[in-house]
């Protein structure tokens, strides 16, 4: 078990599974269009510009390095947690506005935040990588890490 | 307000706002002058959305200050996208009860909500807030929906980010090698590069429309939310000002090659060619038409334009001329218009934001878009 400390930007814990990537993530075009509204594929990313492209964040600790793109990004988290089909907690390098207002969002009017830790390390995509068992605490910002040995 | 003295929703969006501002460090709460929404889609899709408006509603809550909103999503133009919009006059007639401005337009800077230097601002749609920080010297984050319409409704943002001088100094410093400017283009590499810092660009002297078509590029490709041109912005007299005597943290050169790459190889493949994302002015629109007035072209053409800039242009001759060549002039979004299309046209832009957002779309200067539809 490996352990990093962040800082907390929203507080809650949660642990899965990590999906990591490096690339930025756009959350209005991940996470737009006609199956945003089809259950089970709500969480499914659908940027072909992004590398997850047709992975589903639904359940995992998701790691990236910021958000990017529209001012959607808000509404969008909102109402992937409103319907339980968000990531249970998130992992950032530069937390944003839009990112933070969604988690926000979704605690203050439907009791669904998550926990969200920022890491500025540059060793975070060393420590953390995709399929590790990650639990985030966002109420001391402490990431434990727990990698499964093959042997 | 948030002891819940004047009701408890009133209280909860204070609450968003305070816990918003608290992730951030903010230390107070600061009154606004003015909001812009970016909720203006009627779609099927976000339930939550709807129910925190009706909350608002049924307390009998209103803006309380000016507050203008984003395009309409064309939710009349097939049926498709009216099913897809289905909540469309549904959200219109919310919005009305809440006391916005029908606007319908990203470029709300142009009429209805123009704001002043130094003005604390509480807006969400990446381009608007894009311009009102960089070329208007205006003050507003990149707020989410819904945080928009909290702040509408108590006429209170925190203090953070694009709010406090020392976080809206230029970081990067942009360096021109270009001898045919491609302002989309342009805003799009630079986004893509710079991600999410301030840049500032070398003195070019911009028009205003290069700026507004520069910045949605930059907004949608990065998540910039200020740049400043050395010479032109307001807050960019100069590059010691700009910088504040500190050196910039990285240099970058956009080329002319940068700018050539974004191109498509193959315009002519394009079936339908759309203009304005952000929305097109009254002045573009003009500059613009006088290139469809004498022929028919073989591709569709779109114009999508700020509502009231379509008013006045649909009393000219100008107007009269390019309808009759084909062109249809609309102003809805038309990213939210052409994304829920199943099968829809090959479609070639010189917008960078409809480009990085649109799927399958090309990229093509305006000069280019131009030529491809006067082709015979």
């Amino acid at each position: 078990m490996q352990k990093l400390t962040g800082d907390v930007v929203v507080k809650g814990v949660g642990s899965g599974q990590a999906l990591v990537t490096q690339m930025p993530i756009n959350f209005a075009a991940a996470l737009a269009g006609v199956s945003s509204i089809i259950p089970g594929k709500r969480g499914v990313i659908q940027d072909r510009q992004h590398e997850l492209f047709q992975k589903n964040i639904k359940g995992k600790v998701l790691v990236f390095p910021t958000c990017i793109g529209s001012t959607f990004t808000g509404m969008v988290l909102m109402q992937l947690m409103y319907k339980k089909e968000a990531p249970v907690a998130m992992i950032i390098q530069n937390s944003d506005s839009l990112l933070v207002a969604g988690v926000i969002l979704a605690e203050v009017w439907f009791n669904c935040g998550i926990p969200v830790v920022e890491y500025r390390g540059k060793d975070l995509y060393d420590k953390i990588l995709t399929g590790d068992t990650v639990e985030v605490n966002g109420d001391t910002g402490e990431i434990k890490i727990y990698r499964e040995t093959t042997q | 307000m948030l002891n819940g003295e004047q009701g408890h929703v009133i209280a909860r969006a204070l609450k968003t706002l305070v816990h918003y501002g608290k992730a951030f460090g903010a230390q107070r709460l600061v009154p606004i002058k003015s909001a812009h929404l970016a909720g203006s889609f009627g779609s099927i899709s976000y339930s939550a959305y709807y129910i925190v408006l009706e909350q608002f509603i049924k307390a009998g809550l209103r803006v309380k200050v000016p507050t203008t909103i984003n395009p309409r999503p064309g939710h009349d133009l097939n049926l498709l996208n009216r099913i897809a919009f289905g909540k469309q006059n549904a959200l219109d007639f919310k919005m009305q009860q809440l006391g916005v401005t029908p606007n319908y337009s990203c470029v709300c800077y142009e009429k209805d909500n123009v704001p002043n230097v130094g003005d604390c601002l509480a807006w969400s749609e990446s381009s608007a807030v894009q311009f009102a920080n960089s070329v208007l010297g205006a003050r507003t984050n990149r707020n989410s929906l819904l945080i928009d319409l909290c702040s509408a409704i108590t006429g209170f943002t925190p203090e953070f980010g694009y709010l406090l001088d020392e976080n809206r100094r230029g970081r990067i410093l942009v360096k021109l090698k270009i001898s045919k400017m491609d302002s989309a283009a342009l805003g799009f590499i630079i986004g893509r590069e710079v991600v999410n810092k301030v840049p500032v660009i070398e003195h070019f002297n911009f028009s205003r429309t290069e700026l507004k078509n520069m910045g949605g590029a930059m907004a949608a490709a990065g998540g910039i939310a200020m740049f400043h041109v050395e010479g032109l912005t307001p807050e960019a007299p100069d590059m010691k000002t700009v910088f504040a005597n500190a050196p910039p943290e990285a240099t970058i050169t956009i080329t002319q090659d940068d700018l050539q790459n974004l191109q498509t190889k193959k315009p002519q493949q394009a079936e339908l060619v759309v203009f304005g994302c952000p929305q097109l002015t009254y002045e573009e629109t003009i500059e613009l038409a006088e290139y469809f007035k004498e022929n028919r072209s073989k591709k569709n053409i779109w114009f999508c334009m700020i509502p009231e800039a379509k008013l006045r242009f649909e009393q000219t001759d100008l107007y009269k001329n390019i309808r009759k060549n084909g062109v249809q002039v609309f102003s809805h979004c038309p990213l939210s218009a052409l994304t829920v299309q199943i099968s829809r046209k090959k479609v070639l832009t010189p917008s960078g934001k409809l480009f990085y957002y649109l799927k399958g779309a090309e990229y093509s200067s305006l000069d280019e878009c131009i030529k491809t539809c006067r082709e015979m």
